[in-house]
């Protein structure tokens, strides 16, 4: 997999994910700055002190030299300061609150993946069976519920029902104590953010799995005498997941996306919570922060994926 | 059959608009038969009449505060509740019907109005414009929707129905725009494009009369997909507040109002999740249905 | 003779689809002899492939074999569980396949799926069973063995391909080889090839070979039997010579008239057979053949003839013989 060619191929796609970013952000910066003056400090100031408050975030100044300061801290890894808790610095902020998200994020990749891979497989194999049609309902279901409203059905199953039921045997309470969540704390949010991307893998793996299992190939290695179970696993499934790779990329920006709405309902100091935060808040600076790191993961992401392909599909070879 | 290279394309052109017509039926046959698709339609209808009675008709007007007792359950004079303010669920689910509809709708037509051309003329054309395009669309789809809608929202710096329609339609036009451009890439190496050409009709006449009508399939499949996408983005931004400002009721935000309350009323959550989950599965499986009617490749 | 080491007795394999029930064989029997090489002929569709599949129980749904014996050194593989016949599959009896494109996975390495095939029957380490894909790569002549056993599908040529299919196959040194039309996805020059392979591999390793085609020519070029097939019967078999020189079944003759010839004069239009292929849901009564014979008679619209001999080792179900037929027509054999 390390070859030269994947290797250059690594290195060219880094850069353009610089790039990327750099013109990302940049359009966030100029766009927010063209918004009307004071729009940036929500307390009435006194004339000096509201002086003083522009020069220390260089908001007098002429916005191509704003912009060029902006850009230049930004290749340093500096992304400025918070505009309503003055000293506390963006950068360190927003990579410690990514991680935070990721620790969800994953969680609900792994289940996602994981889970609709596995009845993917299953609904195939047992074809029009009950099986299959029972998972062929819920995987619709599944992702046409928006993630809040499961949220919501699993919190009112696990906070409230089963809570009375088993009188507080089983219970699930929001909250987040400390930076990063227990198994206890991530899981109901990391079903939540996954359920309907898992409807949706289970569903392509059956469609993918039914193809596959009817290719010359696979009647060639039954023919060899191998068990069926060999057959499944290793000649028809890895062809199979080539389809699902392809998606895995919008999938992980749907986990990205659909975390900004969890993270708020769980109170979980990640990305997401920070986004909406800072927008209703007006700290446009972290707002500009905030996407920046988002145009970083998401570039990160599809170059994962892009990589994956390699792994699965020895055809594909950049 | 004449003999003429106008008009045996004429006859040819009729003969495949024959075709299409059979296809249509067939098509409308297929649907007709799938139970779940037609169960899905007659639900969207019903929401479609609620939400149109409900310009002239709610039980309550939605905005006015105390007309129920705080948090109650359904009751006679309240058939879903009340809410946290004391008003009439019922009312306000209904209104919040018309907006998901009208934004759902809304931003689908705008997709396609935007979508359609970009991708029919892309495709035909292909060159510098072709390039530009698939550059354009490549590029949005790098970036997570539903932050760039949120930050046009705070850029545009109010929010309204339109605000969110755009912000939506902007970040989802180029589903349809990729979609139309490859239809239009494959169909105009068709045979019958040929032969049109080769009798000198005009570009236009091609891509309207021939282009056009066998492209809308996918098309119409994925006009209806993209419904439940948008109301299901428009719940998201009302879920966080950044949507159709209050008073009037949306389903996400009515979710996020319930979502305080649950331990108590839980009904007051539950309202808006079902009315969501049920609209959007019923999205869902008219779209499948359509998609499988429509299919080429299905034997009956 | 000795004993054959496959008898295939009345076998009967449907598939039962929404439209019907498709009799795609109807009642085949067949021997085959230990080092012998047996073709079986036949356009698309009469059921030659079902045949080759039915015999190692590969026939998937909505197919199933429902009558029948296929009598492997004395046991039937018809009624033998799953787990047994899995067991005969790739070491006693292997089949090769028309693509050998689609046919090999294109995610894995070739050295590995031709090792796979050993170690599905043994159990031995992976290096030694990929030291014998090597073998096996260079007993099938495949130049660089060495390096190629790394290589994937994509990277070998359509002949190479079918190379390797024959090593997979022969890879625990079976007694029965089926090829299911090996040579049709192949240009010309590489179909004599390959065709050579198998002569020298039947000769060398006295593998008894069945050899599946619709093309005549193949079939003179390897085999010694021949069985000709048409809507899911055998209307004619016999030794290879004897049924080309003189085919007694029109259908036999049909497909010898309609091969093309070099030194056949221009002028005459090519002959082929008229008709389309039969419906295997609802075959037409009395001799199956009959819509496309020219040489029928009243007696083969309602009676189905059985295969009855025409000469020592030669059998038919005609009730007219193309000797009769031709003699009524005051023509002479070529």
């Amino acid at each position: 997999m390390f070859t030269k060619g994947s290797l250059f191929y690594i290195g060219q796609r880094t850069v353009l994910i610089v790039f990327t970013v750099l013109a990302v952000s940049s359009i966030v910066f100029l766009g927010i700055h063209r918004l009307p003056g004071n729009a940036f400090f929500s307390e009435r100031l006194r004339g000096s002190q509201e002086a003083v408050l522009l020069h220390h975030y260089h908001l007098d100044e002429p916005l191509l030299v704003q912009y060029k300061t902006f850009i230049g801290n930004l290749l340093h890894g500096d992304l400025g300061e918070s505009l309503i808790f003055r000293g506390v610095k963006i950068a360190p902020l927003v990579a410690r609150e990514a991680t935070v998200s990721a620790e969800v994020g994953v969680t609900a990749l792994i289940f996602t993946v994981g889970l609709g891979i596995l009845f993917g497989v299953l609904a195939a194999m047992r074809q029009n069976t009950w099986v299959d049609y029972l998972l062929s309902t819920t995987s619709v279901i599944g992702y046409s519920m928006p993630n809040f409203v499961i949220a919501t059905f699993l919190l009112l199953v696990f906070g409230i029902y089963l809570d009375n039921l088993t009188n507080g045997a089983i219970f699930y309470e929001i909250g987040w104590s400390g930076t990063y969540g227990t198994p206890g704390q991530i899981w109901l949010p990391a079903i939540a953010l996954g359920f309907p991307y898992a409807s949706i893998v289970a569903r392509l793996t059956r469609a993918s799995m039914l193809e596959v299992i009817r290719q010359d190939y696979v009647r060639t290695a039954r023919a060899k005498g191998l068990s069926e179970r060999v057959v499944v696993l290793r000649h028809a499934l890895r062809n199979a997941l080539i389809p699902v790779v392809t998606i895995l990329g919008p999938l992980v920006i749907g986990i990205i996306t659909g975390s900004v709405v969890i993270e708020n309902i769980f109170g979980i100091p990640g990305l997401g919570k920070e986004f909406v935060t800072s927008i209703l808040s007006r700290d446009y600076n972290i707002v500009i922060g905030v996407f920046t790191m988002y145009a970083a993961l998401v570039g990160l992401a599809n170059l994962g994926v892009d990589l994956l392909y390699t792994v699965l599909d020895p055809r594909i070879r950049y | 059959m004449a003999i003429t290279a106008p008009a045996m394309t004429e006859e040819l052109g009729q003969t495949l608009a024959r075709e299409q017509v059979s296809l249509w039926a067939d098509a409308w046959r297929r649907l007709r038969r799938n139970r779940l698709a037609l169960a899905a339609f007659l639900y969207l209808v019903l929401l479609a009449v609620v939400a149109l009675v409900a310009i002239v008709y709610t039980p309550y007007p939605m905005a006015h505060q105390g007309v129920a007792v705080p948090y109650s359950p359904p009751s006679a004079s309240h058939l879903l509740g009340g809410d946290a303010q004391g008003r009439d669920i019922l009312s306000r689910l209904m209104i919040g019907a018309q907006i998901s509809l009208i934004v759902g709708v809304g931003t689908q037509l705008v997709v396609l109005a935007v979508g359609l051309p970009l991708g029919l003329l892309a495709g035909y054309y292909r060159g510098w414009f072709d390039t530009v395009l698939s550059f354009l669309i490549n590029v949005f789809y790098g970036i997570p929707d539903l932050l760039v809608a949120l930050i046009l929202v705070v850029l545009i710096g109010r929010s309204s129905l339109w605000v969110i329609i755009f912000a939506i339609a902007v970040t989802r036009w180029m589903d349809m725009a990729r979609l139309v451009r490859g239809q239009t890439l494959s169909l105009r190496e068709r045979e019958f494009v040929e032969a049109a050409r080769s009798t000198g009709a005009r570009p236009s006449k091609i891509i309207f009369k021939h282009i056009l009508p066998n492209a809308l399939g996918p098309v119409i499949v994925q006009a209806t997909f993209g419904v439940p996408q948008a109301i299901l983005f428009e719940a998201f931004l009302s879920f966080l507040g950044l949507g159709v400002p209050p008073p009037t009721p949306s389903w996400g935000s009515m979710a996020s109002d319930g979502i305080a309350a649950m331990r108590i009323s839980p009904h007051i959550v539950l309202a808006p999740a079902i009315a969501l989950s049920l609209t959007l599965m019923a999205f869902n499986f008219l779209g499948d249905g359509l998609r499988d009617a429509l299919d080429p490749r299905q034997k009956r | 003779m000795t004993e054959p080491v496959l008898q295939v007795k009345g076998l009967k394999t449907q598939f039962f689809t929404d439209d019907g029930v498709v009799q795609a064989v109807d009642d085949i029997s067949f021997d085959l002899h230990a080092g012998e090489t047996l073709g079986i002929v036949g356009e698309s569709g009469c059921g030659k492939s079902v045949t080759a599949l039915s015999i190692l129980r590969l026939v998937q749904e909505p197919g199933r074999i429902v009558a029948g014996q296929i009598l492997f050194r004395g046991d039937d593989l018809v009624t033998m569980p799953e787990e047994e016949v899995r067991h005969i599959r790739g070491k006693d009896i292997a089949m090769i396949f028309q693509d050998p494109l689609s046919s090999l996975n294109p995610v894995l390495r070739v050295g590995f799926q031709i090792a796979e095939a050993i170690e599905a029957h043994e159990r031995i380490p992976g290096k030694v069973a990929l030291g014998r894909a090597v073998q096996l790569l260079k007993q099938v002549r495949i130049p660089a063995a060495e390096s190629r056993v790394r290589d994937y599908p994509h990277q070998f040529s359509g002949g190479m391909r079918q190379r390797a299919m024959i090593a997979m196959a022969l890879a625990n040194s079976p007694s029965i080889l089926i090829a299911d039309e090996p040579t049709t996805a192949l240009d010309v020059t590489v179909q004599a090839q390959i065709l050579e392979l198998l002569r020298d591999l039947n000769e060398d390793l006295k593998t008894a070979i069945i050899l599946i085609t619709h093309n005549m020519g193949v079939v003179a070029g390897l085999c010694s039997r021949v069985i000709v097939m048409y809507a899911g019967r055998i209307v004619e078999h016999g030794p290879v010579e004897r049924i080309f020189k003189n085919p007694q079944h029109p259908y036999t003759w049909s497909l010898l008239q309609s091969m093309p010839r070099l030194d056949s004069d221009r002028r005459k239009r090519l002959v082929s057979i008229e008709g389309l292929p039969p419906d295997l849901i609802a075959p037409p009564s009395g001799c199956r053949f009959n819509p496309r014979c020219q040489f029928k008679i009243g007696r083969c619209l309602h009676d189905d003839p059985p295969l009855m001999e025409v000469s020592p080792e030669q059998e038919a179900a005609c009730w007219v013989t193309m000797d009769r037929a031709l003699k009524k027509n005051g023509q002479a054999h070529a």
